[in-house]
């Protein structure tokens, strides 16, 4: 080893480090390690199970289109699932604080400059929502890391518009129209689904690894301002 | 769980692993007790400031117990967590775009044990350090963080290659050059 390399290794030895926090009571997942093989398991039977729909002619008539978002499906449909509507803030998961979210969720959720903190809500520890105001009324931003699997899929009918849209020099996608349908599938393996019927305005769009939803009684400009101003 | 009556000796890394995965929390937090303080400054020179380097060390250590069941078993675990909480930490100071200047520690911090120079002999070798760490900060950011994880937190070529997500042969190019400018920068300083 050279001087240089020995009086580096000194260095080392001499700088300030910030004390270390003690993060062995935050720095785990909720719940048990993700269960990788299960989920893989999972992924095959709905693969086997989407080829078995589409091999019945009546059953392929039913998914007209289907559009790919980072996680979200949003496929185009004859017939909505049935849904029940959604209360204000019912079925968005735990109400939390911002911090206590974003530890939960793992990652920073992307926001608009705000006054105050925003409330927030975390499903499944994987899905974190704020709720914003737009003039009057509320919109909710959802966003979640994307894990190469589909976490949203939303079914719309023959008279929604679906529009590729680029906000910040990424991919999404504006989905306006009569109410839509929103089919939530949880990470803990199991695949259950929860499905809410939607009725106002949706931009679904990505920010990195993230993808990120704002719904509401708002329009395309309205929605894109707000993207936009999400850094 | 640990149970004393069955365990009477602290547990390997593979046993804790192998707990971890299913499902014991407390074997998971040994084993991040054991790592959070490497996994910590090695965020800290990625990230550039103390706040980035908490959430990427934590925020990679959950993404870690998540992904626990993907760790091969019989590998070592430390070269694994660095590279997760380091990728944590570089995603961060590429969206933050700051960094804090390292400094030395308090001049009359010795450690325990330490041999206590001269005055005279303490500062010019304080006086070497400050321009060496400000060489150091001179370097381009890859060159920078080579050095940093290979020298100033001693990590071997394999976990500064993971740290920094390259080859290990990437790693050694990467080292002699960065090493020829910061002498080029110090002759140059002299």
């Amino acid at each position: 080893m050279s001087t240089l390399e020995q009086r580096l290794e000194a260095l080392g030895r001499e700088l300030a480090f910030p004390a270390t926090p003690d993060l062995s009571g935050r720095a785990r997942s909720t719940g048990r390690p993700f269960p990788w093989r299960q989920v893989a398991f999972a992924l095959a039977i709905l693969a086997v199970a989407i080829a078995a729909a589409f091999a019945v002619p009546q059953a392929r008539t039913a998914i007209l289109r289907w559009f790919h978002l980072n996680g979200v499906t949003v496929e185009r449909v004859d017939t909505l699932p049935e849904a029940q509507e959604r209360a204000k803030a019912g079925g968005l998961g735990r109400r939390l604080t911002l911090d206590q979210a974003q530890r939960q969720l793992g990652f920073h959720l992307r926001l608009p400059p705000l006054d105050g903190a925003p409330t927030t809500y975390v499903l499944d520890g994987a899905l974190g929502t704020v709720i914003l105001r737009v003039g009057d009324r509320p919109v909710l931003l959802s966003e979640y890391l994307a894990r190469g699997y589909t976490l949203l899929k939303k079914s719309v009918s023959q008279k929604s518009v679906v529009e590729p849209v680029t906000v910040n020099g990424e991919r999404g996608l504006w989905l306006e129209g009569p109410p839509h349908t929103l089919t939530y599938f949880n990470t803990n393996g199991e695949f259950q689904e929860r499905t809410v019927k939607v009725t106002g305005n949706v931009l679904l769009w990505t920010h990195g690894p993230v993808t990120l939803r704002l719904e509401g009684r708002i329009s395309r400009a309205e929605a894109l301002r707000i993207a936009r101003r999400i850094g | 769980m640990y149970d004393p009556l069955v365990v009477d000796r602290p547990l390997d890394e593979a046993e804790l692993v192998e707990r971890a995965r299913r499902g014991d929390l407390e074997a998971w937090e040994t084993l991040v007790r054991t790592y959070q303080g490497i996994a910590f400054r090695t965020a800290y020179l990625l990230a550039g400031n103390a706040a980035d380097a908490e959430e990427a060390a934590q925020d990679g250590f959950v993404k870690a117990h998540r992904a626990l069941g993907r760790f091969r078993r019989g590998a070592e675990l430390r070269p694994w967590l660095l590279r997760i909480v380091a990728n944590e930490a570089r995603n961060r100071r590429r969206s933050a775009g700051r960094r804090e200047r390292l400094a030395l520690r308090a001049f009359e911090e010795n450690r325990p044990g330490d041999a206590v120079p001269s005055p005279e002999a303490a500062l010019l070798a304080r006086e070497g350090q400050q321009r060496l760490l400000e060489a150091l900060e001179g370097l381009p950011d890859d060159h920078r963080d080579a050095i940093a994880c290979r020298y100033l937190l001693e990590l071997s070529e394999e976990e500064t290659a993971a740290a920094l997500g390259i080859r290990r042969g990437t790693v050694k190019s990467r080292l002699a050059r960065a090493l020829a400018r910061l002498r080029e920068s110090l002759e140059a300083e002299a």
